[in-house]
């Protein structure tokens, strides 16, 4: 089949086969390298610089043209059939990568996958636009409300983010939009910061829910590998009945809670 | 009856776990008799005789709680010698066999004498294993000795491996078997040549009819002793009943289901009782025994409850049967394992969906029993089976139970064909024993008469034929490796020690199928095969068996060779990161000195992956062994393959050195058609896309894939459907066959500590079910080290 543009060139992190978490059936997650977003809790925080990194003999990131991105995903391309399932692109950050990002997503459709984005937001709206007709689901990260928490823990503001969705909110189309939000204790598991985040989510029409992901330290080793401080050090993840609440809290907002 | 079946099971279960395993030699006693008692009578009748013998001989006895009866041996759980078969085999472990590592047997000081008195001296030089080894060709031996190939198995114990015709079995009884054969042997005229042969069958037919006969009369009157000293009104109502039932079959028609089930289960004792064999297969129970459901529902004398707990009692009965194999064969196949496989799903006659409401309670059975056997499988069609009964399927794998395997119903329709049968017939076929396939009441087959060491074929293609651990020149003279000038002359030495052990192994057939033709009657299971009614002949005689194929031969190490293969073109071939000298050095020392070789061979592209430089050459591998084996004729047909090592990777490797994939010497080899442990990184979509690079449906003896996962993954409705998901597409990659082991790695560690704590945790090995603490540590050691899936990936 005719690919896409497909000699464009992006930065690829890797690439995991049969995932079920991010998206429908099994899906191949094609994690971009290069994220805007400095985030405290970040588990991969071999994906935030933009160029090749070498860490202790690991090599973090790889140039693939889409041609051979296209190559990888087609391997499963019978267990996306049977599943429902396909490709989600993940980060990094998929914005900040539009050109590939695009093509990508683009050939994903034309060879029938499912297609899925996580993304935290943070880029030109004309950019999240051009990828909105190739996508099946949106996972969009909603970390906090407030501006200045954001600015703290996650390195900027996040009126883009919260424009970018109300704009989306906006938009035709037959895309699922889910929200997903890290729980992360002391950072915005306040009461008050989930009542923000559901009050927001409450206002999205076309939303269909929001996921709370409990923090997790599966990215510590790795920071240790690249030789940077861990600034979450002494933050606990949180108990299952701590969880309980905070869908309890999200969901009395109106939003549907997972 | 059946309300709260749970309690009876629960007890009948408990009664088991608390059984030891012993060693009967006392029907050994009985045929040595029968044998004495007819010297210079044909072979056969003398057979029978033994048989007959056993069956008036043999103790008996019928267990609290029981509601179906019978046994192979003296008391439940018993292994027993076919001394016929292989009495020598036990000669020299007379004094270990209560504690050997391997599926020890207990063997009292009584039966000790009774073996060395009574039966022991009559059978030396006289049983097949004893001809065998006095006939065996030098090159087979050879290789035999050094571990290029296993091929004792067939030796030691007889035919099983086989499906009888049940239908048959269940709806006429065996009285009416035995009036056809007394019909039949009226017809005969002595004067006509070939009719005095057939006389000995017909004759050896009806006795053991007779004996089959008057051995569920004597449980009869044994259940009705008991019921007479009863003094609880419920069990003694129960013992009248199966007075009542044994009384009736398997002589008669069996009128209901409870009779169904009871006249399967004696027949499958007494098939037993005559060859020691393992995989005596119940075939498709839920096709044959639904006609039986379906009345007794509509007449009002049968709940789902009583059925279920029928059902159960059935799975009990048929894992109480424990195989008994000297200590080298239970190394290849440990765990006491008959694999009596048992199936549901599929299609009918029509090619529509065949699934029935007791197809979920087949499966139903091993959730409420949770026992090693029968070997439970799903033989799945995807395109007309319900997407419950998957689901019902995936619920079981996931509670941890291992089974039921799951198999692509259409590639078991293929390799039906493959053997020769007509479609018109190969729809009805069933997987048999581990994974080979089988076909009801009408094919005759050795499906696993050798093994053949796959990491030994590269081995002596890097040391020009000879075995780095014996020194030993086993195979051809293929030239130093150094000379090899490009990739493709290292894989035609590989192949051209294919080829040897091939042909060497099929002199090894030759001679079984002589030695099984002219001693190894079995009259028991030629009554359920018609043909050999039909034709006058039993059924280790060619043409006997309505269908019939030539030995089948097991490739065992299939990713070390690949991985073998592919590492050789890889560094020393396409990137040059190592010449062939170092690397044969590295191998002769066992990598010592050599741990950056051994570095980069172990990063070397691996099977298991997905991965076009390491899976290459997976189909030109295995297409050239399935060609050459097929190459070769036999009595009964052409040559057959099979995937299915058993427990055989564990002994097999010892006899391995190094190999360029960077597995040390001596240490197993890779189970199944899977990937070695820990090399398969990309996933269960990667693996499974691997393994269908093997020509699956030319190994018409089946392929074996094992795969762990950690339990949580098969958890819930989105668990399940991921699993479902996961299987159907196994199926349409034409993948013949999965196994899950559904047990996390701690409670393994923890039950090889503790076995006394988990008496009846089960894991799959290869092909069937074991209780985890039976295993010997090595096998379990192996069974740890498996790649475990712990997570569908991405959950972060």
């Amino acid at each position: 089949m005719e690919v896409f543009e497909k000699d464009r060139q992006g930065m690829v992190l890797r690439i995991e086969r049969s995932s079920v978490h991010d998206g429908d059936g099994f899906r191949t997650v094609v994690f971009l390298k290069g994220c805007p977003l400095r985030c405290q809790w970040c588990s991969t925080p071999e994906s935030q610089s933009f160029g090749v990194e070498r860490a202790q003999g690991n090599v973090y990131g790889t140039l693939m043209t889409v041609e051979e991105v296209m190559k990888e995903l087609r391997k499963d391309s019978l267990f996306f059939f049977v599943s429902g399932g396909g490709v989600t692109l993940s980060g990094g950050e998929v914005l900040a990568q539009p050109e590939f990002s695009l093509a990508l997503l683009k050939n994903a459709k034309r060879e029938g996958f499912n297609t899925a984005i996580e993304t935290c937001l943070f880029g030109p709206w004309e950019h999240v636009k051009a990828l909105l007709p190739y996508l099946d689901t949106v996972y969009a990260d909603v970390k906090l409300i407030s501006g200045k928490a954001h600015k703290e823990y996650c390195g900027v503001f996040n009126d883009l983010i919260l424009d970018n969705l109300r704009q989306m909110d906006r938009e035709p189309g037959r895309f699922r939009l889910v929200v997903r939000t890290p729980v992360i204790p002391g950072v915005n598991d306040s009461d008050e910061e989930l009542r923000l985040i559901g009050g927001f989510c409450g206002s999205l029409k076309r939303l269909d829910h929001i996921q709370l992901l409990p923090y997790h330290k599966l990215g510590t080793a790795t920071y240790e590998k690249l030789g940077r401080p861990y600034e979450l050090a002494g933050t606990p993840t949180p108990t299952q009945e701590r969880m309980a609440r905070c869908r309890e809290i999200v969901g009395s907002c109106g939003v549907q809670v997972r | 009856m059946a309300e709260n079946y749970m309690e009876r099971i629960e007890a009948l279960r408990q009664q088991y776990l608390a059984t030891r395993v012993d060693m009967d030699v006392y029907n050994a006693k009985y045929v040595t008799e029968g044998f004495r008692d007819t010297e210079g009578l044909p072979w056969m009748i003398q057979k029978a005789t033994g048989y007959k013998y056993e069956c008036e001989r043999k103790q008996i006895y019928i267990q609290d709680h029981e509601l179906l009866v019978g046994g192979v041996g003296f008391k439940p759980r018993c292994g027993i010698l076919n001394p016929d078969s292989a009495s020598g085999v036990i000669e020299r472990e007379v004094d270990t066999i209560s504690t050997r590592p391997f599926d020890p047997f207990y063997l009292s000081d009584e039966g000790k004498q009774v073996y060395l008195n009574d039966v022991k001296d009559y059978w030396k030089n006289k049983c097949v294993l004893d001809r065998w080894n006095l006939m065996l060709p030098d090159d087979v031996k050879r290789l035999r000795a050094n571990g290029a190939i296993f091929i004792d198995r067939k030796a030691v114990r007889g035919y099983g491996e086989t499906t009888v015709d049940w239908r048959m079995i269940v709806n006429k009884g065996i009285g009416a078997l035995k009036k056809e054969a007394e019909e039949a042997l009226a017809k005969l005229d002595d004067a006509v040549p070939g009719d005095l042969e057939k006389s000995f069958f017909y004759k050896s037919e009806i006795m053991v009819a007779d004996a089959i006969i008057h051995l569920s009369h004597r449980h009869a009157d044994l259940a009705e002793k008991m019921a007479s000293e009863c003094a609880d009104e419920t069990r003694k109502a129960e013992l009248l009943k199966i007075a009542e039932v044994c009384r009736w079959v398997p002589e008669h028609p069996a009128r209901n289901f409870y009779e169904a089930c009871q006249s399967i289960l004696t027949y499958e004792y007494a098939c037993y009782m005559e060859q020691n064999a393992s995989s005596y297969n119940l075939g498709r129970l839920d096709q044959y025994l639904y006609p039986f459901y379906k009345a007794d529902k509509e007449a009002g004398i049968l709940t789902d409850e009583d059925a279920q707990e029928l059902l159960d009692c059935l799975w009990i009965k048929i894992a109480e049967m424990s195989l008994f194999q000297d200590e080298v064969t239970a190394q290849y196949a440990a765990g006491y394992c008959i694999t009596v496989q048992t199936s549901c799903g599929g299609i009918d006659e029509y090619g529509s969906d065949a699934t029935n409401e007791l197809s979920y309670m087949m499966i139903q059975a091993t959730e409420d029993v949770k026992f090693k056997e029968p070997n439970l499988s799903v033989t799945y069609s995807i395109s007309k089976n319900p997407d419950s009964l998957l689901n019902k399927a995936v619920e079981c794998i996931g509670m941890g139970l291992t089974m039921p395997a799951v198999y692509s119903n259409d590639v078991g329709v293929r390799m039906m064909l493959n053997k020769g049968v007509p479609l018109s017939e190969a729809w009805d076929w069933n997987p048999c024993g581990c994974v080979e396939t089988n076909l009801s009441g009408k094919l005759k087959e050795y499906t696993d008469i050798a093994d053949i060491n796959m990491g030994a074929m590269v081995e002596f293609a890097l040391n020009d034929g000879k075995s780095r651990i014996t020194g030993e020149q086993v195979s051809v003279h293929t030239g130093d490796p150094r000379n090899f000038k490009t990739f493709e002359d290292f894989f035609n030495a590989v192949k051209k020690h294919i080829d040897f052990a091939v042909d060497a192994i099929t002199s090894g057939n030759q001679l079984l199928d002589y030695l099984s033709m002219n001693y190894r009657p079995v009259p028991v299971l030629s009554l359920g095969f018609p043909h050999c009614m039909e034709a006058g002949m039993d059924y280790s005689q060619p043409g006997a068996a309505k269908y019939s194929v030539g030995g089948g031969v097991i490739t065992v190490g299939q990713a070390d060779i690949v991985n073998s293969v592919a590492a050789v073109k890889y560094l020393v071939f396409d990137e040059k990161k190592v010449t062939m000298d170092q690397l044969v050095k590295a191998l002769d020392a066992d990598f010592v000195g050599y741990e950056d070789v051994q570095a980069m061979c172990l990063t070397a592209p691996k099977y298991g992956n997905d991965d076009e430089r390491a899976d290459f050459c997976v189909g030109e591998i295995f297409t050239h062994v399935v060609d050459q084996f097929e190459k070769y004729d036999t009595k009964f047909g052409k040559m057959t393959c099979g995937m299915l090592p058993v427990s055989g990777n564990t002994p097999i490797g010892q006899w391995v050195g190094a190999l360029p994939s960077g597995r040390n010497a001596r240490t197993p080899l890779t189970d199944g058609i899977g990937a070695t442990g820990g090399t398969d990184v990309n996933g269960p979509t990667a693996l499974l896309k691997s393994v269908s690079r093997i020509p699956h449906a030319r190994f018409t003896q089946g392929t074996q894939l094992n795969m762990k996962f950690e339990p949580e993954m098969l958890q819930g409705e989105i668990g399940i459907a991921h699993g479902m998901n996961m299987l159907k597409t196994m199926c349409m990659l034409d993948v013949y066959h999965a196994q899950i082991n559904c047990v996390d790695r701690q409670t393994l560690l923890d039950a090889q500590a503790h076995p006394e704590s988990h008496r009846d945790l089960l894991i799959r090995v290869a092909g069937y079910t074991a209780f985890f603490v039976e295993l010997g540590k090595e096998t379990q050691d192996e069974i740890i080290g498996r790649t475990e899936i712990d997570s569908w990936a991405g959950c972060g």
